[in-house]
């Protein structure tokens, strides 16, 4: 039996909590170092077990307690390569985020490392786990160390945000206990394997739907899926940058990851359960995309704007999802990975302004980039590849998901991704535009800052903020051709998971030959690039337009704008409201679907 | 009598919910939110109860001795710790809310809008 699964998640947490102890008495950077080795050594074990992972996943029964006879009476970790390579690229991301916060939180003993720590061993627990319960387990530990790191600064905006966050997915997982307790009582059982075998058994019935009902609107919850979004641009945009990075790159596609991997183990065999996922779920991402996209173009703040790009771009993570088919999962796996590197790089260079330039207002930051013009080299370049420009991670996820698509007969799915991308990278390049060239001046909106004072501490010379970012959008470019072979790979054992050799009812199987994908790039790539740049040019040269123009664009929009930005009304009893329209969705999904 | 304790959850969580999206002060708020989470543990408890089984402690019993299901109640217990961590969580975080704004109204405690 390999001993490596659990090292990844005790290391960090056996790290935490010696930096608990000690951090009052050690050297000034030195939690710093701790930290980042912790992410690295998790990284480094992660990307070996992935590689081990190929023929067969490893198994590890914690305590030994190993299935008799077939019946699980343990916890188990069972590492599949995608979740592996999953936990790496959460790892991966932890790692930049310390680098890009060194020194920033250093007054507090190693507080914030510590719920780094914590935050990282509970993301990757998620992705190894192969048992219900455990798997709600980290997720509340991963989600206890987010809330507390939202609101770490106690200024007011941040506590407010972080209210709100807490509250919403505090429900989505007591629902997510209430579905786990519903499965238990129909099947009897917590381990994957064993639960899918108990699925198998009782098609059509009510309490297994009704458990996958509140186990999927808990982790669409955290992944910030109209009806459920509203909580997210409130938390990203108050939260410290370094944060709201591993927020928008890793914990909201968890949630994503964490109802694609629970429809594929467990409730894949229900007929009616696969319906609900390909209407219900098609729709909501679409939504999500469209929502994201509108709500990103008509922000100022900038970490809002991307908030809302990232409820956009998660939307078709789930759009991925709901098409149930090999290519929309690999294309899922690699957009998730793209988009990730690119987000976390942006929150960076926002990170960057909020440090240097003391402000996070486009209007009111017009012009002064040019003291950290790299960061808007860099922040122009991830523009371009939200747009969809076809290069890299993000544009090879994309081309999986058009062919997935095209496959499924949705034909009309590319031009949602067109407009979420044309939307949410339009909106960047505009800001990056009127911060780094001045581009676009508003005459009297600069008094109607929309924010508290908010600089962020700047004891840190530049280059040690911009490394991580280059870092990271370097991986998300050169990672595009091999990624896609990866994630082609890994998505055959996802959709079939050998339950017998899980069991020890039978040796393991062979893996499964899979060829790779092959996803052609189509010409819609440039037409979302070439929409954003006119999205962000139009809104930066308004006074060069002819006089009217831009009023009768204005006045033809507004209604729309006006309707999607009143729902978003920061008032935590509607989100709840909100949710409990999420779950009679569901509902009616199932009463449709027989 | 079975259909008591599945209507029980039900109810707890249906007024729970009612309760948070009602309520005018988070302390409230946050006392709702813990009835949500009763809804749990009734709901668990509900699952695992055996009529006429001893608890799961064979100490005094031989083996083989009817009891209820130990799983659920490992579960509540975790997830009483998960509560009692969020709940005091979100206290501290209400009290330094109050102690900058004066206020615990979610109405006029809105995060940054536009």
């Amino acid at each position: 039996m390999s001993l490596l699964p659990p090292l990844p998640v005790a290391g960090p947490l056996a790290v935490a909590g010696l930096l608990l102890a000690l951090g009052h008495a050690l050297p000034r950077r030195t939690p710093d170092v701790v930290a980042l080795l912790a992410a690295l050594a998790a990284g480094g074990v992660c990307v070996v077990m992935a590689t081990q992972a190929a023929a067969h996943p490893i198994v590890y029964w914690f305590g030994g307690w190993a299935p008799r006879q077939g019946f699980p009476i343990g916890i188990g970790f069972v590492v599949g390569q995608a979740g592996a390579a999953f936990a790496a690229f959460i790892a991966l991301l932890f790692a930049a985020t310390i680098v890009f916060a060194w020194g920033y939180f250093d007054e507090v003993h190693a507080h914030f490392h510590v719920l780094m720590l914590l935050f990282m061993a509970g993301m990757i627990g998620f992705c190894l786990t192969h048992d219900l319960f455990n798997m709600f387990v980290w997720f509340e530990v991963q989600s206890i160390a987010g809330f507390a790191l939202t609101g770490y600064q106690l200024r007011s905006s941040a506590l407010e945000g972080a209210l709100n966050f807490t509250v919403t997915n505090t429900i989505g997982a007591y629902l997510i206990l209430a579905g786990i307790g519903l499965i238990y009582a129909r099947v009897g059982v917590l381990d994957f394997s064993a639960l899918q075998a108990g699925v198998a058994r009782s098609p059509h019935d009510v309490v297994i739907d009704v458990s996958f009902a509140l186990l999927s609107t808990g982790f669409l919850i955290k992944a910030a899926q109209v009806p459920f979004q509203f909580w997210l641009a409130d938390a990203h945009a108050v939260a410290p940058s370094p944060v709201s990075v591993i927020f928008s790159g890793a914990m909201v596609a968890l949630g994503i990851f964490g109802v694609t991997r629970l429809f594929w183990a467990v409730y894949a065999p229900a007929p009616e359960i696969q319906a609900v996922v390909r209407t219900l779920f098609l729709g909501m991402g679409t939504a999500s995309a469209v929502v994201g996209g509108l709500m990103a173009i008509s922000q100022r703040h900038l970490k809002r704007l991307l908030a809302f790009s990232t409820i956009s771009h998660i939307g078709l993570l789930l759009i991925g999802f709901s098409l149930e088919s090999r290519e929309g999962l690999a294309g899922l796996f690699v957009y998730l990975a793209g988009h990730g590197l690119v987000k976390g790089a942006m929150f960076m260079v926002a990170g960057v302004l909020l440090a240097e330039l003391a402000s996070i207002d486009e209007i009111g930051l017009r012009g002064l980039g040019g003291q950290v013009w790299p960061a808007g080299v860099a922040m122009g370049l991830g523009g371009l590849l939200l747009a969809g420009m076809p290069l890299g991670l993000m544009g090879a996820g994309t081309d999986l998901l058009d062919a997935a698509a095209k496959a499924a007969g949705e034909e009309w799915v590319p031009f949602v991704v067109v407009f979420a991308a044309a939307c949410t990278g339009g909106a960047v390049l505009r800001a990056t535009g009127r911060i780094f060239l001045g581009l676009g001046p508003v005459a009297g909106e600069e008094k109607r800052a929309p924010t508290e004072d908010e600089q962020e501490k700047a004891d840190r010379p530049l280059w040690v903020m911009l490394l991580p970012i280059v870092a990271l959008l370097a991986i998300a470019i050169i990672g595009g051709g091999s990624g896609a072979a990866w994630a082609s790979r890994m998505a055959v054992p996802f959709m079939q998971p050998d339950n017998q050799g899980v069991l020890g009812l039978a040796p393991f199987a062979a893996a499964p030959s899979s060829a790779p994908l092959h996803a052609p790039g189509t010409r819609l790539a440039w037409l979302s690039v070439a929409l954003a740049l006119g999205i962000a040019g139009f809104n930066l040269s308004r006074q060069l337009l002819p006089v009217g123009l831009p009023e009768i664009v204005d006045a033809m929009l507004k209604p729309v704008f006006a309707v999607v930005q009143k729902l978003h009304s920061g008032l935590i009893g509607d989100y709840i409201a909100w949710v409990a329209v999420g779950l009679a969705m569901f509902t009616i999904a199932f009463a449709w679907s027989g | 009598m079975n259909w008591l304790p599945w209507a029980v959850a039900a109810w707890l969580l249906g007024i729970g919910l009612y309760g948070v999206v009602t309520s005018r002060n988070y302390v409230h708020l946050i006392g709702c939110l813990s009835v949500v989470q009763a809804a749990t543990y009734v709901l668990l408890l509900g699952v695992g109860y055996r009529w006429n089984a001893v608890a799961p402690i064979f100490y005094d019993h031989p083996p083989g001795t009817p009891s209820v299901d130990p799983v659920v109640q490992a579960l509540v217990l975790t997830d009483v710790v998960i509560g009692a961590t969020v709940t005091a969580l979100l206290l501290a975080m209400a009290l330094q809310l109050h102690k900058n704004r004066e206020t615990l109204d979610p109405q006029q405690l809105r995060p940054l809008r536009e």
